[in-house]
């Protein structure tokens, strides 16, 4: 065999190899990008301390209240508005009341796990496929507030909040994945 | 779609499988890859006005991936163990099957090469890029490159034909 051989025969590898992604998703991924990019504020970092590829939402102190079709529970801690399109945007002033905001967006269709402390149930687990194109057709934008896109969940696939990183007196900074739903850990 | 990138789909169907390839035979998963290549295409699709005018787009796509890929890994070292870079062509990725047109032999042996010679490998012969575009993309000597494919080009034969190697006297 002759070093052309060898090479084609390397070459030829990547025929079996497909990229399956729509060029559609790239473009709204790329819009989705353009448009951080225009946003004061959210230039590129705001991302970047995103652990294990999740999503990190800063909510500013104090809030802006988006009315919605629906009275928003207006609570201290957090603000959880569901909007008729069925997307739902979430608040956090303080990080208080986990379980409210978790039995809230239970209550609202999302399965969901919210720990601001401690650890989560061990009953979680990281759904494997999460991508950053999920991330972006799940979370929609990145906030704040955090939005999320019920409809885009895959099934079988909760999301998960917990606390990127607080200091006192800082924006609180939440960090959301996409986690395998299951009763232990999501609820169902 | 946007209107004013009425060509990046047509890049983006030509060089989609030849971006996803090479940044596979990088970083070993197959589902990783696509998601990192996705991203360096969108992001592509970003900034198309400048990157349209890169002198090798599809290189530009594969060094954003790959990029993404190191900053990706520092940020989850304390969660994720490297692969063992010979073990990746055994086990295949998710959904991948065994009967994939890959040949694993080969997909271990590229693997196996050092870092810059798997770089110029893939440059060279997977997205087709002349010596002078290689060694633009990865900011080396032409000449470099060149030694580079021929130690890689060594490497590999004595790795896939171990008996053929032998015979040949150096």
């Amino acid at each position: 065999m002759t070093d052309d051989d060898l090479i084609t025969l390397v070459r030829e590898q990547h025929a079996g190899v497909e990229m399956t992604t729509p060029v559609e998703q790239i473009i709204v991924r790329g819009r989705a990008l353009r448009a951080r990019r225009r946003i004061p504020g959210l230039a590129a970092g705001a991302l970047a301390v995103a652990a294990a590829a999740a999503l990190a939402v800063t909510a500013l102190l104090p809030a802006s209240h988006r009315p919605g079709p629906q009275p928003p529970a207006q609570l201290a801690a957090w603000t959880v508005t569901k909007q008729a399109d069925g997307t739902i945007t979430v608040t956090v002033r303080q990080l208080r009341d986990p379980q409210g905001l978790q039995r809230r967006l239970r209550a609202d269709g999302v399965p969901a796990i919210v720990t601001f402390f401690g650890h989560e149930p061990r009953a979680c687990q990281r759904y494997p496929r999460m991508s950053a194109i999920l991330m972006a057709e799940v979370f929609g934008g990145h906030g704040p507030p955090l939005v999320i896109h019920p409809k885009a969940l895959p099934h079988g696939v909760g999301i998960q909040l917990n606390p990127l990183h607080h200091r006192h007196g800082a924006p609180i900074a939440l960090a959301a994945g996409l986690v395998r739903a299951s009763p232990g850990c999501t609820g169902t | 779609m946007g209107t004013n990138r009425p060509d990046f789909a047509e890049f983006y169907r030509r060089s989609k499988d030849e971006c996803l390839f090479t940044v596979l035979v990088s970083v070993g998963d197959r589902d990783t890859a696509q998601d990192l290549v996705a991203e360096a295409f969108a992001r592509a699709w970003a900034s198309w006005r400048t990157v349209s005018r890169h002198p090798a787009p599809a290189a530009w796509v594969v060094r954003t991936a790959l990029n993404a890929h190191v900053s990706r890994w520092r940020r989850r070292r304390r969660e994720v163990s490297l692969a063992d870079p010979g073990a990746i062509a055994d086990r295949p990725a998710a959904g991948e099957t065994f009967d994939s047109p890959v040949d694993p032999r080969i997909m271990a042996a590229l693997t196996r090469l050092p870092e810059r010679q798997r770089q110029v490998v893939t440059l060279r012969l997977f997205l087709d890029l002349d010596t002078a575009r290689t060694a633009a993309a990865l900011g080396i000597a032409p000449g470099t490159v060149q030694a580079h494919l021929g130690r890689a080009i060594a490497a590999l034969r004595a790795d896939l034909m171990p008996e053929r190697h032998k015979e040949i006297p150096s």
